[in-house]
């Protein structure tokens, strides 16, 4: 090599050893080129010595973070420390530091029905700015649409929060069950036609009676949670599917119509197919009988789907978890009715009283970025469900057991099918009233008039709240295809 | 000369004397200055809460005067909660009583095992409300609880009645529970009540040849008064209260028919953030229990002045 040439290359080397180094600097002050976990990750290197408090659901839920936490801190420097609540607790405690100004909490774990509360309260960072500066573009593209829209991470087109979970019921059946000769033939002899995964309601409901009538107490042919608190999210989605609104024009309840009621007196009815006690089972009650091989069909959340197929059940976080009976023998279907629930679900929110906003938020956009959050949607003990184009269409997910393509196409089929729950202010209220009537009818008090409560109470909630205020925010959350209600999401054409 | 040195004493011991006066309360500040802080603060600023519209779905908090008031005492819920409340401290309360001194009256003398005896009936008194809530709710379970499965035995077929989600009887389950937990309690204090009365009355009556009734109806009874009269305001004030079992047997479901007064509170103070309107509520449920624990002072201090 000559001088000269010799010399040409030492300064190229120079100049891109100098790029190199200064890569991680422009990735900081910069919009994002790369990937947003390392833009998230060299940014928040000047926070190191930071200690950072964020809000996630107790228990397994805790196990993402706390698995996810301490690989932050050797990258970064920054502590997380993780405040497990209980679930319904997550809405109020951030709300209740906000209100006092405490500055507890710094990112917070968010249903999106509860945004709009906080949004009011003034509780919540925007993260517009941030994602500016420290996010990679097309990553933002690849949430889901439905979980990406108006109402669910952004309020009036701000956003305000990062999806990170995409929770929408399926139906799980038992395919060994559904595809026995003999019980197609029977089914099909008592019901006149065939026996098939259900796609309605009814469909659905001759399945469990035909299975409850044969096999039960061995087995009985479904089981939902019925139980107080929650018992809403399984109403929601299948009143939409049945063309079932929550107001009128005028901002008056319309959940008692007729078909409000006549689905009221559906659901009681399939209590007579489900086991005993269903009244009182809640997500503990509807996994042990599932795994247990006692009941034919499911109608919940994605992580059981993982479960039944034993996916990571050797996982010390799932020792809890019923050893699964049913490896192998499990279909997936969206839930039937059309319009499966979007139930829960989680944003990533950073706190307007945070003193560490900036790191909390290089926290939450690595945690959410493509690459790490695969990681943790398939950490077996993790409740956090696939939510991004990239997780549905991960090779290595869709090769993690058998049937898992088929387990991630239904959930990717329902959730852009879904309903979300009503997300106004007063949302909680909202559907408590619903849940009230609910289990008061699943304790015998007829249909419409527990309906008919939960409208006067839904009118009174209105009312105080101001008719016009509240009927902004119904319109506001119109607005996004996934809160309207009918038999089917209608998209904008593009 | 003399006038000048009694002035001067005077004069010195004057600021000592204010001094020497002052003494006693800055031993009590401390103490008065945490009471306001943590109890009179907290009421007072409760109270101007109660007059204001204060919601987290209102950008603003008006003052509304006695609008909270009037809404509360016009919502059937909130009746309704009281009701419960009042029905769970009276048939709870009354049934705690009568069975725990029974047990007392029936544990009072010399036995054999009566250590074993008393410690075991004391046992769910010492376990935390929330454990005995989920404990109980599994013995109440429709399809695995032992209730259940017991009245299957005696019947001679599977009995599978979901005792919580139905509202005939999940008050009763409610109560069953409660009574369980706090009869102890009663029993306890009637026991060492009991062990303090002075046999030679007993005696007496019985050389007199008393009946067992009489002994308990004329003797007992009214020498129990004031420990009755106490015991009957611990666990009425606490039942007053109730908050803990019905959170964890039935959530104030089904509907809202087993919502006591401070679930209510609970509910629309920390779960619908109607701050104001909580805040009435608990000032109603303060002024319930003030006049409960009037009357009960009264009655405590008639008993022992008789």
């Amino acid at each position: 090599m000559s001088t000269r040439m010799f010399k040409i290359f030492s300064v190229l080397l120079a100049v891109t050893m100098l790029l190199g180094l200064t890569m991680p600097v422009a990735y900081a002050q910069g919009p994002c080129q790369g990937s947003s976990s390392q833009c998230a990750v060299e940014a928040a290197k000047q926070f190191a010595g930071t200690t950072i408090n964020y809000v996630r659901e107790a228990g397994l839920q805790a196990q993402d973070p706390l698995t996810m936490a301490p690989i932050w801190e050797e990258l970064t420097g920054i502590k997380v420390n993780v405040i497990e609540l209980a679930y319904l607790d997550m809405y109020t405690k951030p709300l209740q530091d906000h209100l006092t100004g405490g500055g507890a909490y710094d990112a917070i774990d968010l249903s999106p029905m509860w945004m709009q509360d906080y949004v009011n309260a003034g509780a919540l960072e925007p993260l517009d700015p941030y994602i500016e500066k420290y996010m990679n573009p097309a990553d933002m593209e690849d949430f889901l649409p439905v979980y990406r829209s108006e109402g669910v991470m952004k309020i009036k087109g701000v956003t305000y929060g990062l999806y990170d979970d995409g929770d929408v019921f399926i139906l799980y059946y038992r395919k060994d069950l559904f595809e026995d000769e003999t019980n197609k033939a029977e089914f099909k002899a008592k019901y006149g036609y065939e026996l098939a995964p259900p796609e309605t309601e009814q469909q659905m409901y001759d399945a469990a009676e035909f299975f409850t009538n044969k096999y039960a107490p061995e087995l009985y042919g479904l089981a939902i949670q019925r139980l107080e608190g929650q018992a809403y999210s399984w109403f929601v989605g299948p009143f939409s599917g049945r063309g079932g609104q929550f107001f009128d024009e005028n901002m008056k309840a319309t959940i008692n119509s007729e078909i409000g009621v006549q689905l009221l007196t559906d659901m009681v009815k399939q209590n007579k197919v489900m086991p005993p006690g269903v009244e009182k089972w809640g997500f503990m009650e509807v996994l042990s009988a599932w795994m247990d091989g006692k009941v034919a069909m499911i109608v919940t959340w994605p992580p059981i789907g993982r479960w039944s197929a034993g996916y990571g059940d050797t996982a010390k976080q799932l020792a809890w978890v019923p050893a699964s009976k049913v490896v192998g023998k499990v279909g997936y279907m969206p839930q039937p009715g059309g319009r499966p629930t979007l139930a829960g679900g989680f944003n990533m929110c950073i706190s307007a009283s945070s003193n560490n906003k900036e790191a909390a938020y290089l926290f939450i956009q690595w945690m959410t970025s493509p690459d790490i959050s695969l990681q943790r949607v398939m950490l077996p003990f993790a409740l956090r469900d696939p939510y991004r184009l990239s997780h549905f269409n991960s090779p290595l997910y869709r090769s993690a057991w058998p049937e898992a393509g088929e387990y991630l196409d239904t959930l990717k089929k329902a959730g852009m099918a879904g309903q979300y729950e009503l997300g106004i202010p007063g949302a909680r209220e909202y559907m408590e009233a619903v849940d009230n009537a609910l289990t008061a009818a699943y304790a015998g008090k007829d249909p419409k008039e527990a309906l008919d409560e939960a409208a006067a109470k839904w009118d009174a909630i209105t009312e105080r709240l101001g008719v016009e205020n509240q009927k902004k925010a119904y319109e506001q959350w119109l607005k996004n295809p996934w809160n309207r209600l009918g038999p089917k999401v209608e998209l904008p054409a593009e | 000369m003399a006038a000048t040195t009694e002035a001067f004493t005077l004069k010195s011991e004057t600021p000592r004397r204010k001094r020497r006066d002052l003494i006693p309360w800055m031993f009590v500040a401390p103490c008065i200055i945490i009471i306001l802080l943590v109890t009179i603060f907290p009421t007072v600023y409760s109270l101007g809460l109660s007059l204001t519209k204060w919601e987290i779905g209102l950008q603003e908090r008006p003052f509304i005067g006695l609008g909270n008031y009037i809404e509360l005492f016009s919502t059937a819920r909130f009746w309704h909660a009281l009701l419960i409340t009042l029905l769970v401290v009276v048939i709870g309360v009354s049934i705690e009583f009568l069975l725990g001194f029974g047990l007392a009256q029936t544990l009072s003398g010399q036995m054999k095992g009566k250590r074993i005896v008393v410690a075991a009936l004391l046992l769910p008194v010492m376990v935390m409300p929330v454990v005995v809530g989920y404990t109980w709710r599994l013995l109440w379970d429709a399809q695995y609880g032992p209730i259940n499965q017991i009245i299957g035995w005696i019947i001679g077929q599977p009995f599978t009645y979901t005792w919580l989600a139905k509202t005939e009887t999940a008050l009763l389950a409610i109560l069953v529970t409660e009574i369980w937990q706090w009869t102890p309690f009663m029993f306890l204090v009637f026991l060492s009540g009991l062990a303090v009365l002075d046999p030679e009355i007993f005696e007496a009556a019985d050389i007199d040849g008393a009946s067992g009734w009489a002994k308990l109806w004329y003797i007992t009874l009214p020498l129990m008064r004031p420990i009755i009269v106490v015991a009957l305001l611990i666990r009425g004030l606490d039942a007053l209260k109730f908050f803990d079992i019905i959170f964890t047997l039935t959530g104030g479901g089904p509907g809202n028919s087993t919502e006591t007064l401070s679930f209510y509170i609970y509910q629309m103070g920390y779960q619908f953030f109607r701050l104001g309107y909580g805040a009435a509520a608990s000032f109603v449920l303060l002024v319930f229990l003030a006049m409960f624990l009037t009357y009960l002072l009264k009655a405590f201090k008639s008993a022992v002045g008789s």
